[in-house]
């Protein structure tokens, strides 16, 4: 088991360097042949050469090989990598740190990512569990359909449509039956309130929820209906066990394996609806930063971010990987 | 909704002694719904498990053995209903209780002892786990007076090492040690019935031989009741006191063991017995070739008219094609479902 954990910790570091390389060697690309980024700086205003060459200085984009349309800039990812080891992640083009900026914007990140994966794992376990449970009949066949009209609204045509058709006239409704600033009106704010992450989070957190759900319904359900018709739930019946025992313990334990991939997979899916939904939503989030950052050309800032959102998204699927060999012993002696 | 408690626990095992009928199952009938209507699968069969003595259901593949002792336990896929009979547990028709209730005579009074152990236990908990899940569940014994139990259980299936192997998982058994797990898991509960649904079809010849002895004295130290339902009547005449022969469905032939090898009363029986590879009697098969029965069983469904075997039956006449031989006494303690059954004890005896 240590081995094994060894190993895969070794394996997630070399995605996350190989990720990292990734996207240094795309933003080189893009400086190469778009231009120099720290004109972003400037704005509409024409800098002269040595305000230009100090900006350069300033954000590491001095280096000749940007200038080298192909050239990998290979001095300039080490010399990142060695800053980023020391924890410095640079600052953004106004010259705030960029720990600073995700010390603030990762908290409501989490808020978020909080209720989302509260709202899938629950809706997707009750009812895919239920479903599975109740095969081929009415039930099951209204959940499958149900998760099938959510897959079809993918989660920024969701948001659009309650921000613009549902958040307002709830939101007047809820200020006249009780009160401006009461707990239902902020609920259906249609945009984040940083006094009140948590009612102002919800919403949205539910709507990604709901889309992460979809398939995930659809896979326990799956998983489950395999495990209903394994031989060792007839054994665990012929053992005299009620039923509830048999579908816990039998039935949803063996699911789990898949069930947990797809927690993995489904945990990725949100990080990404959380950039598309924060950006939408005016969350001041991870997500929300990085749609900023991308439109501004603050490559310090995307660089820092993605960074931690890769680092996020490995130890995640290490998690996941550790999961796999405590929940199936067959993985963890193989 | 009956609350699941101890007290739907039917009470301690009265004492069981050599004779007393445990299980009776009579005029049986199960059916499985399918694309072409309802197909039978069983169809009036009856038998009967005293006490210390042991009965082989023996037939093809198809033949319903293993979907009668299913009905038993109540254990049917969806597809699959009981249309007709009863099966007693000491007076108690289990057939006729509701599934919870059913459910609660499971394991404690009529167990079952599954044929591939490897997919019948479950891969992601302890041997240990499963040997006395149901003892913790149903009587709320202590973590460690389970793991006590367990080790006892193993213990007495002979698996080496019960200590220790008890924290294993089943995938870290052999095939033979695995079927000895399954085997302790079904006596966990002391039962007085114990269905073994072709135990040793998965394993070695030389295994086999092992765990078929190792059921037997289980079942003779403990004056159980065992069904053993398997296709080979090789292993029926080391360990069975009783045999029932099926064939489509229904019993053909029932007889003490030692009466159905010396003269079966069955051409079915007599043609199975014939297809058991003897080294005695090598010398006498001409060309050396095994006999086989000719044909293969009807499927479910399709069972021809009259007797059902009559298409693969080399003393078929006329009758045969259009009446249905009843399963008759021919002699005491024996019957037969075959309109020549005296014929046929006669022309052994003679």
């Amino acid at each position: 088991m240590g081995r094994y954990i060894l190993r895969r910790s070794l394996l997630g570091v070399a995605t996350l360097l190989l990720v990292m390389f990734v996207l240094h060697l795309l933003t080189t690309f893009a400086i190469q042949l778009n231009g120099n980024p720290a004109l972003a700086f400037f704005g509409d205003k024409v800098p002269t050469e040595s305000q230009l060459a100090a900006v350069e200085t300033r954000f590491g984009l001095d280096d000749p090989c940007y200038d080298q349309t192909g050239n990998p800039c290979l001095g300039p990812f080490v010399e990142r990598l060695g800053q980023y080891a020391q924890g410095d992640f640079g600052t953004n083009l106004r010259g705030r740190e960029v720990t600073d900026i995700v010390a603030t914007a990762a908290p409501n990140t989490l808020k978020l990512f909080l209720v989302v994966t509260i709202v899938w794992f629950v809706l997707g376990m009750g009812l895919g569990t239920a479903a599975a449970r109740r095969r081929d009949r009415s039930a099951d066949h209204g959940i499958r359909l149900t998760s099938v009209l959510i897959d079809a609204f993918p989660i920024f045509v969701l948001l659009l449509v309650y921000r613009y058709v549902f958040a307002v006239p709830l939101n007047g409704w809820a200020e006249d039956t009780f009160g401006a600033g009461s707990l239902p009106a902020l609920w259906f704010r249609p945009s984040f309130d940083d006094d009140h992450p948590w009612a102002t989070l919800l919403v949205p957190g539910i709507l990604l929820g709901l889309a992460g759900s979809a398939a995930f319904i659809r896979l326990v359900r799956a998983s489950q209906l395999e495990s209903y018709a394994g031989d060792h739930v007839r054994t665990a019946r012929s053992r005299g066990l009620n039923e509830r025992h048999v579908v816990t313990h039998h039935v949803i334990r063996n699911s789990a394996v898949p069930v947990v991939t797809a927690v993995g997979l489904t945990f990725t899916e949100a990080l990404a609806g959380a950039v598309v939904t924060e950006g939408m939503m005016n969350i001041y989030g991870m997500g929300g930063v990085l749609w900023e950052a991308v439109r501004a050309a603050d490559v310090a800032l995307i660089l820092g971010i993605v960074t931690i959102l890769a680092a996020v998204t490995v130890v995640v699927m290490l998690v996941v990987d550790i999961a796999y060999a405590a929940l199936d012993p067959r993985i963890r002696y193989a | 909704m009956i609350p699941v408690t101890e007290t739907l626990i039917p009470p301690a095992d009265a004492e069981r002694s050599a004779g007393d009928v445990l299980l009776e199952v009579e005029d049986l009938a199960v059916e499985f719904r399918s694309d072409d209507g309802a197909v039978r699968a069983v169809d009036g069969l009856s038998y009967r498990v005293e006490a210390g003595r042991t009965l082989a259901l023996v037939g093809e593949s198809g033949c319903g053995k293993s979907v009668s002792s299913l009905a038993v336990m109540g254990l049917l896929p969806p597809t699959a209903r009981v249309v007709r009979g009863t099966a007693r547990y000491r007076g108690t028709d289990l057939l006729a209780l509701s599934p919870t209730r059913h459910r609660a005579h499971c394991g404690t009074h009529v167990a079952m002892v599954f044929q591939d152990a490897l997919a019948a236990l479950n891969p992601v908990h302890t041997v240990g786990y499963q040997l006395t899940e149901s003892l913790r569940s149903r009587t709320g014994t202590s973590r460690r007076e389970a793991r006590r139990r367990a080790v006892e259980l193993l213990d007495l299936v002979k698996v080496p090492n019960a200590a220790q192997r008890v924290d294993e998982y089943p995938h870290q058994f052999s095939g033979g040690m695995r079927q000895r797990v399954m085997i302790a898991s079904a006596l966990a509960l002391d039962p007085d019935v114990l269905i073994a649904d072709e135990p040793t079809t998965a394993l070695d010849v030389t295994v086999q031989a092992q765990v078929l002895r190792l059921l037997a004295e289980i079942q003779a130290e403990r004056q159980m009741g065992l069904v053993l339902i398997t296709h080979d009547l090789g292993v029926v005449a080391g360990v069975a006191d009783d045999v029932t022969v099926m064939y489509a469905g229904r019993a053909v032939e029932h007889a003490p063991v030692r009466d159905l090898y010396a003269a079966p009363a069955h051409p079915y029986t007599r043609a199975l017995l014939r297809s058991v590879p003897r080294l005695d009697s090598g010398a006498e098969v001409a060309g050396g070739r095994l006999p086989v029965v000719p044909g293969r069983p009807p499927a479910p469904g399709r069972v021809p008219s009259g007797c059902s075997f009559h298409p693969r039956c080399d003393m078929a006449q006329d009758l045969c094609r259009t009446v249905e031989p009843p399963l008759d006494d021919v002699a005491p303690g024996r019957s037969s479902a075959c309109h020549f059954a005296a014929e046929l004890l006669g022309g052994a005896r003679a």
